[in-house]
Parts: C-alpha cells; sequence; structure tokens
C-alpha cells in the first residue's frame, strides 16, 4: 500500500514469483500497465482471472497474485469464456503472444470476437515464436529471413490482428505499445470497463530474437485522426487498412448485446444420461 | 499529460515527486531481478543501489508531505514531460549483457530527465511555494546528474557489449 494514502499499489498485484524474461522484453511493460489498470480499478485479487496460453507472454499470470491459469497452447480463449460463463462474476483477463493467438489459437480468436462475451484480451505481439528460439509468426513480415526454418522469408502476407478482429465482431479494439506502460494501463481500463469481448493488440519487443524492434519506440505514434474510436465498422476498417500497423489508440467500439450466461440452455445431468440410454 | 508547467499545488506537486521515486524505486528494483536472472550481477548490484536511492528519496518526500492529503492519481493523469515518469528508463536501452557504464548511463538519463522535469515546475508553475520547492527538487536532481557524471568518468568509457559465448538466440 501506499504510505501516503490508502490507494492500492500496481505491485500490491505482483506476485513473488520474478520474471525470466529477457531483460529488455517488452512484456514487463504489459505486466506494469495491467497491475496499473488493476490499481486503477481498485480490484480484489480475487476479483481477476488472468488466463493465458503458451509462450513467453504466457507467462504473465504466474508473475500476478489474481487467479491464474497457464493453459494450453492457443487455448487461452476458450478457457476463459468457459471460465466466464461458470463464474461470471469474475473480470476475465486473456493474454498472450501472436503465435499462441493468431495461429495455434487462431480460430478461438474469430469465435471469441463474434461471440461478445464480457472479457478483455492483451496480445503481446512481438512477430516471433520466442519461446522455441525465433521462428516465424502469423504477424511476421514475409521478408523475414532471420530463421533458419524460413531463410528466405515466410511470403506470406502477415496477419491483420485488427483488421481481422472488426471483421469478426469484436467490439472493442485497439493498438498499444509496451514500451508506454502508462497509456497502456488506460487501454486496459477502458478494455476491462467494456461490457463485451475487448481485444488489445500491444506492440511488444523482443530484444533477443527480434532486436531491431528497439526501434520501434521510435516509430510508434498514436493514430493521427479525430474520427478514432469510431462505432463505424466501415471507418474503422479504413483506418486499420491504411496504417502500417504502427499507430496505436482505440480504434472501434460498439454497443452490442453481450453473452450471458442466462443464453445457455440450461439441462440437468440426468437428462443428458437419459438421452444417451439405449 | 505531458504540462508539468500545470502543477499547480504543493500536494500535486509532492504527488509527482512521490510517484516519480516509488516508480523509480519499482524499476530498478525490476531490473535488478532480470539481471540477477540472467546472472549479470554487477549490473543487478548498481540497479538495487539505484532503487535503495530512490527508496531514501522517497522517504524524503513523504516527510515533507506528512500532514497533506496528498491527491491520488491515476498512472496517464499525471503531468511529467512525457507519458511516463522521468525515472522509469525505457526498456529498449536494457540488455541483459549491458555493462556497468551503460547501467550508469540509464540511470544518467534518468536523473537528467527528473532535473528538467523539476525545472519546468520551478519555473512555469503559476504557485510561488511550488515553484521554489521545484527549484530545491531541480538542484538535488542536478546534483545526482553530476556524481553520476563522475561515476561514469571513473569507469573504462568501452561500453561494447561482451560477446555471449552462449547466446540465446543460436538455434541449437
Amino acid at each position: 500500500m501506499n504510505p501516503l494514502s490508502d490507494k492500492i499499489e500496481p505491485k500490491d498485484y505482483k506476485s513473488d514469483v520474478k520474471p525470466v524474461w529477457c531483460p529488455g522484453c517488452g512484456d514487463f511493460g504489459v505486466l506494469n500497465a495491467i497491475t496499473k489498470a488493476l490499481a486503477s480499478l481498485r480490484l480484489a485479487p480475487e476479483q481477476v482471472a488472468l488466463i493465458s496460453g503458451i509462450g513467453c507472454s504466457s507467462r504473465v499470470p504466474a508473475y500476478t497474485n489474481v487467479y491464474g491459469f497457464h493453459g494450453i497452447h492457443g487455448r487461452a480463449l476458450a478457457l476463459g469464456a468457459g471460465l466466464k460463463a461458470a463464474r461470471p462474476d469474475l473480470h476475465i483477463v486473456v493474454a498472450g503472444g501472436d503465435g499462441d493467438g493468431f495461429s495455434i489459437g487462431g480460430n478461438h480468436f474469430l469465435h471469441a470476437c463474434r461471440r461478445n462475451m464480457d472479457m478483455t484480451y492483451i496480445v503481446m505481439d512481438n512477430e516471433v515464436y520466442g519461446m522455441t528460439k525465433g521462428q516465424a509468426s502469423p504477424t511476421t513480415a514475409p521478408d523475414w529471413t532471420e530463421s533458419e526454418l524460413t531463410p528466405s522469408g515466410t511470403h506470406a502476407r502477415p496477419f491483420q490482428p485488427a483488421a481481422i478482429a472488426l471483421a469478426a465482431g469484436a467490439t472493442f479494439i485497439a493498438r498499444a505499445f509496451s514500451g508506454k506502460p502508462n497509456t497502456l494501463a488506460q487501454m486496459v481500463v477502458l478494455a476491462m470497463q467494456h461490457p463485451g469481448f475487448a481485444f488489445i493488440q500491444v506492440l511488444s519487443p523482443c530484444p533477443t530474437f527480434r532486436p531491431e524492434q528497439k526501434e520501434w519506440k521510435n516509430i510508434v505514434r498514436p493514430f493521427a485522426v479525430d474520427a478514432l474510436p469510431t462505432s463505424d465498422p466501415a471507418l474503422a476498417a479504413l483506418h486499420c487498412q491504411r496504417d502500417d500497423g504502427m499507430s496505436t489508440g482505440v480504434i472501434y467500439v460498439e454497443a452490442r448485446p453481450v453473452w450471458k450466461r442466462s443464453d445457455m440452455q440450461e439441462i440437468a445431468i440426468d437428462d443428458i444420461e437419459q438421452e444417451f440410454r439405449i | 499529460m505531458t504540462n508539468p508547467q500545470e502543477i499547480a499545488t504543493k500536494a500535486e506537486f509532492l504527488a509527482h515527486a512521490f510517484a516519480l521515486e516509488q516508480e523509480s524505486v519499482d524499476r530498478y528494483e525490476e531490473l535488478a531481478d532480470a539481471m540477477d536472472t540472467h546472472n549479470n550481477l554487477e549490473v543487478a548490484g548498481l540497479f538495487r543501489k539505484m532503487a535503495e536511492f530512490g527508496r531514501k528519496h522517497a522517504v524524503e518526500v513523504e516527510r515533507l508531505a506528512a500532514g497533506s492529503d496528498l491527491p491520488t492519481l491515476e498512472p496517464w493523469d499525471f503531468k511529467w514531460a512525457d507519458d511516463e515518469g522521468p525515472e522509469t528508463g525505457d526498456y529498449a536501452d536494457i540488455d541483459y549483457m549491458m555493462t556497468p557504464v551503460q547501467a550508469l548511463q540509464f540511470a544518467l538519463a534518468n536523473e537528467k530527465r527528473s532535473r528538467d522535469f523539476y525545472g519546468l515546475v520551478a519555473s512555469h508553475s503559476p504557485n510561488q511555494t511550488v515553484r521554489e520547492l521545484a527549484g530545491e527538487f531541480t538542484q538535488e536532481e542536478a546534483e545526482h546528474v553530476t556524481l553520476l557524471e563522475r561515476w561514469i568518468a571513473r569507469h573504462d568509457s568501452d561500453t561494447t557489449i561482451a560477446d555471449d559465448l552462449d547466446p540465446p538466440n543460436i538455434v541449437d
């Protein structure tokens, strides 16, 4: 606690487990932004669940003292959705990397966007699989040749997270930079307060396998348009497509009915067993 | 945000000063832990020393704030010159093989940002008391800058990062 007041401090949400991320990793900034956001929202640790998949960034639940689940590769959103269905009172934050979320978990991403359950999805995008020592991910540029698996590049068009989230039906879409934890913290607060599926793509440099990303701090800038955020999907799509992927800010916010537990068909176990009787 | 000149009350100023030191302590401790994990013990020790200095300064600010009701500010509501606190540094300047001189240069950049932040408040705040207090803080940060420059001068000026004989980014 802050000795000058009764205010909860961000570090009150950190666990005793020290991150093993490489020094200089952008994921430190995301961890700090998440804890700052939780402190701003004055949420008790037991009111929040942080769910992840596999990868460097997916280690994040261990570094906080909220409920955590370090799940299996690409299935973090499915776990988060299940938990939200079982415990609608919890604030669900799902976090992970671009490989986990857009490749292995790509299908879950699409359907989480369109289902619009009340949860926040934070993807730490470094355009590489870091934990497995540097392979091209869905967001890697087609001409990146540093991996032995793709020595002449992937020749594949990079996945466009914001545009795809919009097309799939996400109701809150934003892009941020891990080197600005205070700005990102505000975005996480807005995302967690948004009723529905909120998606934040965080540009989070990997200093080990993509050292050139250290330059991102000189490239990222806020969207230079007053029109954003917008609730007009056509306008949001226009700005997503025109942008080089390095502009930050809240892009799209839409009020749409949120998935509720009461939407589910309740059925008793006995009735299910009855259906399977021969 | 980005308007230190608009800090207009002593309580608001001290809230900024305390946050500046607390964020500095938190960041240096985080960096020290990361360097410990990656076996750069000399730089880890240096960052821990910087955290200790920050802790002492935070206590000084607490003493000045005794009896005052400081405002609670959200991270994005602080009137720093940039979006982030002056002494949190930049993750892009950190490397697991960084030398003590590079760590001192990182700290020097932090101290210069603090000095400049307090300098802006000292010269532009609409409140005379705040201007005077900020002037004292500017002077103190300027002394830190001078001290760090002396420490850096005493070290070998070679800032080349040594080769890692077992680098993490080589595929086995």
